[in-house]
Parts: C-alpha cells; structure tokens; sequence
C-alpha cells in the first residue's frame, strides 16, 4: 500500500510542473484540478492504512468543496477576459 | 489470494493515471487536448483505484462511504472539467497553437 501512496505522491510532482509552465491560466486551473483529485486519491490511501473510516469524511468534504472552488474560479476568469472584450457572446 | 487481486487492480489504475500524465505533457498539443485527456483519465483511474480498495476491505462499512465518494467524484469531475472547457471556449482563449492541429 505504502508502494502506490509513494507512486501517488511522486505524481504530484508533474501536475505541479504544469502548473507552473503552464502557457495560460486555464493550464493553471486544469493543474490545480488534477493535484485536487489527486489528493482525494492520497487521503483514501492513508484511511486503508490506517484501517480507520472517519478519514473518508474528510475526503467527501475536500471533494465537494474543492471542485465547487474550481467551478468558480473558472467562472471568474471567463468574466474577467469578457470584461476585457476578448469575449465572445 | 483477494489481496493479490486488489493489488493488481489498483496498479491498473495507477498505470491508467500515468497515461494521464503523458497526454497533458504532450507536445504540440493546446489546452482543449489537456483538458479532455486528464480529466477522462483521471476518473478512470480513480474508479480503478477504488474498485481495487473495496476488493481489499470486502463488504465493509470502509467501502460503503469509498462508494460514496466514488459516486461524487463520478459526477463532479467530469462536470467541472466541462465547466472549465466551455469557460474557457466562452471567454475567447485561443491557443497559440492550434493553427498547428489544423496543419498536421
């Protein structure tokens, strides 16, 4: 189990790559998606090694939130290049 | 002989998410690819992953809530990655390169 936490772990790395060379902001949020689903994946890990449940609270709670800060920021970016009239209606 | 079994699946979705990994750092590629190929991947895998965790724990309180959360991130995710595609397309983001997909 400790082998794939490990695996995960070493696949954050990556993400965070693009997001930091990511050409547009938009690469900058598909990063910060993936490095979120990625982290659902680490805490489920850790709640079967540890052999406990509460953790999967956390991981339901982290989900729902943290994709509906996405959504938001996306809707964000969108208004701001349509205020700068790059929009198109 | 089960833990086995629930190890080699979840190696299968970590080979699933690795593929993801290649096609976001492909070349020559503009965000429209990056986003479809890593969303779709990265629901896949976790799927894997967690078929392979609720073969490990059996028919156990631990896979009821996996299930839940399978479910949430069955919906959520491929939502918010249209949601960022179509924001995206919406706000006027042209890639650099995409005159080069219509060349090749």
């Amino acid at each position: 189990m400790y082998i794939i936490l490990g695996i995960i772990l070493g696949m954050l790395v990556p993400y965070l790559v693009r997001v930091v060379i990511g050409p547009s902001v938009w690469d900058r949020l598909l990063g910060l998606n993936l490095i979120l689903s990625k982290t659902i994946m680490i805490i489920i890990l850790f709640a079967s090694i540890m052999g406990t449940t509460y953790l999967l609270d956390f991981a339901i709670i982290y989900a729902l939130s943290g994709f509906v800060g996405t959504i938001f920021m996306a809707l964000f970016l969108s208004q701001r290049n349509i205020q700068k009239g790059r929009g198109s209606k | 002989m089960i833990y086995v079994i629930s190890y080699i699946v979840m190696g299968l979705g970590l080979a699933f998410m690795m593929f993801g990994i290649l096609g976001i750092f492909k070349p020559g590629k503009d965000f429209y690819y990056r986003i479809l190929v890593a969303c779709k991947i990265d629901t896949v895998g976790f799927l894997t992953l967690a078929i392979g965790m609720a073969l490990r724990h059996g028919f156990s309180f631990f896979t009821g809530k996996l299930f839940l959360i399978v479910i949430i991130m069955m919906i959520l995710n491929p939502l918010v990655s249209h949601i960022m595609a179509s924001q995206a397309h919406k706000s006027g983001y042209v890639p650099s390169c995409e005159n080069e997909d219509d060349a090749s």
